[in-house]
């Protein structure tokens, strides 16, 4: 019998966005179209246009020991052509945001290749082969797993997910990377890490607060869907953590 | 710490305010007589960004911009999350609280009452930089990192509802911790 991915337990909404997220085989709803030369700016790692900088020579020119692993693993675009390694960082708001930290971490981990993600509180970052990142980056920002209200592309200064949100809705930057226009459009005028583009770089429309609600895999007894209302993620949550606790005496599940 | 003399109070909004916003909250309860002091308290808004790959260069942001409260300008230096204020009895609170409710109408507030939101005896911080026979008023709106004195307003009074610069002061601390 093959082995079907559960991704995770839960009956609630929240679970299952989050199943949605994990999972390489649902299609993510594209929200909002961003060009690549936006990511770029966005990114701020390269000037938009200019070539990819490496970090060694493509692996076609290396001579490269007979290995069965390489034969089995086949390199990324950004791996062969040996693309330096950069970084996207996420930030996401407690307040209903679509995605959140670990989430990214789990749904990355399952829909993409040769990528390194560091998870904190507040924050996810992924590293990776610069071409691969731009890809990857562009997914994220153009899905259902990005709000430009309640999450901010913030490669530092990231202060800001747990406060309460700003009137208009925005969540708090101190670096004021992209403002909500007149026009109800969220522009990014700084790149990731604070440094002024030189044209704004439109990422569309807040969500509204039903959608937000409906598509956030963040629980939320306030302003969402509360953790105590899922009773079969609290049963799960409850198990893993009796046997780490017990882990060591033997436990037996009863 | 002891009780003050004096009630407080601190006005918590459900959202970070905009200056427009602080800026008439402000402008509602400096115009209500017996009001001693406030404190604005929230994130900060560098003026350049302190830390990262672009540390060090200049920060523009919208909402760090100069408001004027009762003919008073100050630059705002927070995004304004909380205000404390020392009122001279419990019936300014209520007059407060009725300003509160015009201000806030697209979002609700929580007006907290209580007598410990603000330090009534000097710390050591205000010894630090006031010595021992620092202004009454000055005591508890220090925030040590910050090299400017609080901000004075024109109060007001019940008979000319202003006029007089006097001893109201105002301040910002800064909480800039990050996660």
């Amino acid at each position: 019998m093959a082995y079907t991915p559960q991704y995770g337990p839960g009956t609630s909404i929240v679970a299952q966005n989050r199943r949605n997220q994990m999972n390489p085989e649902y299609d993510l709803q594209k929200l909002r179209s961003v060009t690549d030369e936006d990511v770029v700016l966005v990114l701020g790692h390269r000037a938009p246009g200019a070539a990819y900088p490496t970090a060694h020579p493509p692996l076609a020119e290396q001579q490269e020991p007979a290995d069965p692993m390489r034969k089995l693993v086949k390199p990324t675009e950004g791996a062969k052509a040996g693309d330096r390694v950069r970084y996207v960082q996420f930030a996401d708001s407690m307040f209903n945001a679509p995605s959140q930290p670990y989430q990214r971490t789990y749904a990355e981990m399952y829909r993409f290749r040769a990528i390194d993600p560091g998870t904190l509180s507040g924050r996810q970052i992924v590293e990776c082969r610069e071409r691969d990142l731009d890809q990857y980056a562009k997914f994220l920002i153009e899905t259902e797993m990005f709000d430009p209200a309640t999450v901010g592309l913030r490669g530092a200064t990231v202060h800001g997910h747990s406060l309460r949100l700003a009137e208009d809705g925005m969540m708090f930057d101190a670096l004021q990377r992209c403002v909500l226009g007149d026009d109800g459009i969220v522009k990014y005028v700084k790149d990731q890490v604070g440094v002024p583009l030189d044209r704004p770089v439109e990422v569309g429309k807040p969500m509204d607060e039903a959608w937000l609600k409906e598509h956030t895999t963040m629980f939320h007894s306030l302003v969402g869907t509360g953790f105590r209302e899922d009773e079969e993620y609290i049963e799960y949550i409850q198990r893993i953590h009796t046997l780490r606790t017990k882990y060591g005496f033997m436990p037996k599940e009863e | 710490m002891p009780d003050s003399a004096f009630p407080q109070c601190r006005i918590v909004p459900l959202r970070l305010l905009s200056p427009e916003t602080t800026e008439l909250l402000l402008n509602q309860v400096a115009g209500v007589p017996g009001v001693r002091r406030a404190v604005i308290n929230g994130p900060a808004l560098p003026a350049t960004v302190p830390y990262g790959p672009a540390r060090g260069t200049e920060n523009p942001n919208t909402n760090r911009r100069t408001i004027q409260v009762r003919g008073t300008e100050f630059e705002m230096r927070v995004q304004t999350g909380m205000v404390t204020l020392e009122v001279e009895d419990d019936t300014v609170v209520e007059k407060i609280r009725t300003a509160c409710d015009e201000v806030f109408t697209a979002f609700p507030y929580t007006l907290q009452t209580g007598r410990q939101f603000m330090k009534s005896q000097a710390s050591l911080v205000d010894y630090a930089k006031y010595g021992p026979n620092a202004d009454e008023f000055i005591i508890g709106l220090t925030d040590p990192r910050r090299k400017d004195s609080p901000v004075i307003i024109p109060t007001a009074t019940p008979d000319t509802d202003g006029g007089r610069l006097s001893d109201q002061t105002q301040t910002e601390h800064t909480s800039n911790y990050s996660n």
